[in-house]
């Protein structure tokens, strides 16, 4: 392990609680929702294939059991469905005519496809409401109940959003496999009297100037030095603890971070939760949860468009409908319509180098 | 351009190239045996591709694209510069110079170049104007020939240039036509040296002005002669003292220095090798390929830092802390090396120094050095250390045994062995591998602290690793201890001395030059070893300029070309 030491008088005059002996950086590495897809925990079965979804649009728009049969048929035979694909492309509806269903998801019809309904999920307590709370989940790792992760009930179906820590989701390994490589790195800072014991902390969760540096292989690489970005709009800490090996925020407040109009313009959390669990290897692997507005999620997933929800996503407009029916936080004054929706994120991150940008680079012991 | 214009352009081309190679083929006069100096032979060297580039660089400007492959060098001696003079071009290799040559010569008078690099205009673009090409072609061919070009040469190029234009109809077409035979010409593809008598030594030899110019520019430039050198050859100054002294001076002040210092490094720690090297991601998924062009950089920038920037003494690149880094090797030393520039930009190299108490320091603890003498997949003390005998102190290191077995120090954990240190003393019991590896797996030892790629670690397989080492019986503790022990050796003094005299020469100094050598060794330590004093004193050495009669050729020894052979069989049937 590295320390870096700022060798600043400044710093040396502050009271000793309030100055950080040992800070430790890391880069975000990996992002994407917590998943923890299984055998049982979709009981009326996984979402069909985007082909059979339309064929069911096709059906609700009016489309008679004969055209479906052919449509099914030309498909199995892998031939060509333009006109399945023009109604399929406007399948909105508005005032009775055709519009752009992934502009306007709410003009699309909805096909109540079911969410998940499994027992076991990554996350926290967000609400407090405990172990009985209906709908919520268990922890598999650390057994913890009363979990919210609604974004988990929302999507879990869904084939493009199922997949656990080690098989990553389809829908997120191409999305971070877009954004680390397309927008600066999210960095960790820990700073607290000796990241080697048991203590108080505060984690800070900037943005870098920097891309995510990977290895020839793909990896991330370990040890690259990043300056932070120090826009106020992705600048944040929270206070903590180190316990066993795993940080966790202590007051949670809100987390905003610019991130890539790809996915979404900005990531804002409220009620931030965090376990990171510190490994020897000097990386960090854990989970952050909180509640996120649900609808920049959906404009995410609609920017892949027709190709993309065919090669990638699953039907676009359905996950508005499924984020809108599992929203559980910040409801509408006037609509009640929740706007937000629990979330849990898993992260890996590699050690880094990091400096506020302009800040002399600090001197590096090795012990 | 049709295939009957082509072939008719190529055509004028090899034409030229063999009457060139005619008219400036080496000319040696004949010498009684009276001499009583001692002096080595000329040397006729194959410009490496690094000097091929400087050159067109130097003539041409900077963004010239050469878009071609170089035949490979030779290392004799240790330096590819005195292999240099053993090596031909042979029939494909000739191919890339013509390509090379046609691409050049092509973007020289192409639209984007002419008006900078043709000083005059032709009457008219589609038709022959012998006075623009004569200007032309005579200024660019004193460069490239590092000679004037004699008038039947120029006559040569011209009428091929005319000729050329006819055909095309395009001036500076048939003008690129020229310049292109021009630079697949041996009189540019192997430096000569032509010989005269030598006033001062009865019946010995000496270079020509123009041959004097170019053993310099070559050995402090890496180079070709510039205009002002080839003007001080043509005026005689260069075999007075006092004028040799001067373009000497000029030289050794001019920024094309650090171009030849280079040059010279770039050969003694085998840099060529580079453009070979790989590791295995899945192991050292750090190492990319950026990575290596950083670490090749990084132990030029220390050496030249040393050497150049700082005058300092020559064996601190064994043991300066003081190096320059880029983002990418911060990454592998685990060190912080922020960028500068906007998000995106190529990284910028900052000077850093490592701690008193890090295991890094001098060069031979840097990822060049460490991953280059290593495999794709392991690091290897054996490796490391026949390559800090051969490279820092010049010794000869044998071959391993034709039937030498490296399984079971290629498996990791042979006869329960974690470590390099126990597999090699495993390896080290069979009699016919323990003679070398005693002398070189000791050196070896320090610098297992840095994997195959160069990373630090502290243990290997599980293991900690013990950089305890030894050379010639002085024992040290860590690579740092290393990098002291080659500081401290004499044998590095003499290594460097050889090698950049041999450089400088173009060939291996013989016998009756240790003298010099002797001579050259002691100012340089009296000077505290400082490289470009060093340098100086070659470049203003009698020994660089004279030349000895040419050594007997073997009786009855025909040529190796296929038309003398065939000639041969003919007069046979007859």
């Amino acid at each position: 392990m590295k320390r870096i030491v700022l060798a600043s008088l400044t710093l040396a005059c502050l009271p000793l609680a309030n100055a950080a002996a040992e800070t430790r950086h890391f880069a975000i590495s990996w992002f994407s929702q917590a998943t923890y897809s299984n055998d049982h925990d979709c009981s009326q079965g996984v979402h069909p294939a985007v082909e059979e979804v339309y064929l069911r649009y096709a059906a609700k728009l009016g489309a008679t059991p004969q055209q479906v049969a052919e449509w099914r048929r030309k498909i199995m035979n892998g031939d060509e469905v333009r006109d399945l694909d023009q109604l399929i492309m406007n399948r909105g509806r508005i005032d009775g005519k055709p519009v752009n269903p992934y502009t306007h998801p709410a003009s699309v019809v909805d096909l109540s496809l079911p969410g998940l309904d499994g027992k076991e999920g990554f996350g926290f307590d967000l609400d407090g409401k405990g172990a009985d709370q209906p709908g919520s989940f268990q922890d598999p790792e650390t057994k913890e109940r009363g979990v919210d992760h609604n974004l988990y009930r929302a999507l879990g179906c869904t084939r493009a959003f199922r997949g656990s820590l080690a098989s990553r989701p389809t829908y997120w390994a191409w999305a971070w496999g877009q954004l680390k490589d397309s927008q600066p790195a999210w960095l960790i800072t820990l700073e607290g009297a000796d990241l080697k014991k048991d203590g108080p902390v505060t984690v800070g969760i900037d943005r870098a100037y920097e891309y995510l540096r990977s290895n020839s292989d793909g990896s991330p690489r370990f040890d690259m030095a990043y300056r932070v970005d120090p826009d106020p709009r992705s600048r944040n800490q929270f206070k903590g603890e180190l316990r066993d090996g795993v940080v966790t925020i202590t007051e949670h407040g809100k987390l905003r971070l610019l991130q890539n109009p790809l996915v979404s313009p900005e990531f804002n959390l409220k009620d931030v939760h965090l376990r990171l669990e510190l490994k020897a290897d000097r990386s960090a692997r854990g989970f952050m949860g909180g509640y996120t507005p649900w609808r920049p999620i959906y404009w995410g997933i609609a920017g892949v468009g027709f190709g993309g929800e065919q090669q990638v996503t699953g039907d676009v407009p359905g996950f508005y409908h499924l984020l809108k029916r599992y929203a559980d936080a910040d409801p509408d004054p006037v609509t009640g319509q929740n706007e937000s929706i629990s979330a849990t994120y898993y992260i890996e991150a590699v050690p880094a180098f990091v400096k506020d940008a302009g800040a002399p680079t600090p001197q590096v012991t090795r012990r | 351009m049709s295939e009957a214009k082509m072939k008719k352009s190529r055509l004028i081309g090899a034409a030229v190239v063999v009457a060139v190679a005619a008219v400036t083929a080496v000319t040696l006069l004949p010498g009684s045996d009276d001499h009583k100096f001692s002096a080595g032979p000329s040397v006729t060297r194959r410009l490496t591709a690094e000097q091929y580039r400087n050159i067109v660089q130097d003539v041409f400007g900077g963004d010239i694209d050469l878009g071609g492959r170089f035949e490979p060098d030779m290392r004799v001696d240790g330096l590819l510069a005195v292999g240099a003079s053993q090596v031909s071009i042979t029939a494909a290799g000739m191919e890339q110079y013509d390509a090379m040559g046609r691409a050049v010569a092509a973007q020289a008078v192409d639209a984007n170049h002419r008006d900078m690099l043709v000083p005059c205009k032709p009457a008219s673009p589609v038709a022959a104007d012998e006075k623009c090409a004569r200007e032309f072609l005579s200024k660019v061919g004193r460069l490239l020939y590092r000679r004037p070009l004699t008038e039947e040469q120029l006559s040569a190029y011209l009428t091929a240039a005319s000729e050329a234009t006819r055909i095309t109809g395009d001036f500076y077409q048939g003008l690129g036509l020229s310049l292109a035979s021009m630079l697949s010409s041996p009189s540019f593809l192997f430096v000569e040296q032509i010989v005269e008598p030598d006033p001062e030594h009865k019946g010995g030899f000496r270079l020509d002005d123009y041959s004097v110019a170019a053993q310099l520019s070559f050995f402090l430039w890496n180079s070709a002669p510039d205009s002002m050198l080839l003007s001080a050859a043509a005026a005689g100054e260069l075999q007075t003292r006092r004028g040799l002294e001067r373009q000497v001076k000029r030289m050794m002040t001019s920024p094309r220095l650090e171009q030849g210092v280079r040059a010279f490094f770039v050969d003694q720690l085998r840099f060529d090798e580079f453009e070979v090297l790989a590791k295995d991601a899945a192991l050292f998924p750090k190492f990319s390929a950026q990575a290596a062009a950083d670490a090749r950089e990084q132990t030029m920038k220390t050496v030249l830092d040393v050497v150049l920037t700082r005058n300092a003494d020559y064996r601190e690149i064994f043991t300066t802390r003081k190096t320059f880094l880029t983002p990418e090797l911060g990454a592998i030393y685990q060190v912080p090396i922020f960028k500068e520039g906007p998000n995106g930009s190529p990284d910028e190299w900052q000077p850093y120094e490592f701690a008193a108490d890090d295991p890094r320091g001098g060069i031979l603890t840097q990822v060049a050095f460490t991953a280059l003498h290593s495999p794709a997949g392991r690091g290897s003390p054996t490796l490391r250390g026949k390559a800090v005998r051969e490279i820092a102190l010049c010794q000869t290191v044998p071959p391993p045994p034709a039937d030498v077995s490296f399984t079971e120090f290629e498996n990791n954990t042979a006869h329960g062995a974690s470590t390099a240190r126990e597999r090699l003393a495993a390896h080290a019991t069979v009699p016919s591998c323990s003679g070398c590896h005693k002398i070189i797996d000791p050196i070896g030892f320090a610098l297992e602290n840095f994997d195959g790629a160069g990373e630090f670690r502290t243990t290997e397989n599980g293991s900690p690793i013990d950089p305890t080492g030894e050379i010639d019986g002085i024992s040290y503790r860590d690579a740092g201890g290393l990098g002291q022990a080659i500081y401290d050796n004499p044998a590095a003094v003499t290594c460097v001395v050889d090698r950049l005299s041999a450089r400088a020469l173009g060939r291996t100094p013989m016998k009756e030059e240790r003298k010099w050598l002797r001579e050259l060794r002691a100012d340089f330590e009296k000077s505290g070893h400082r490289l470009p004093a060093l340098m100086q004193e070659i470049a203003l050495s009698d020994a660089l300029y004279r030349v000895g009669p040419p050594k007997a050729a073997p009786a009855n020894r025909l040529p190796p070309t296929e038309e003398i052979i065939t000639a041969e069989l003919e007069r046979h049937h007859e």
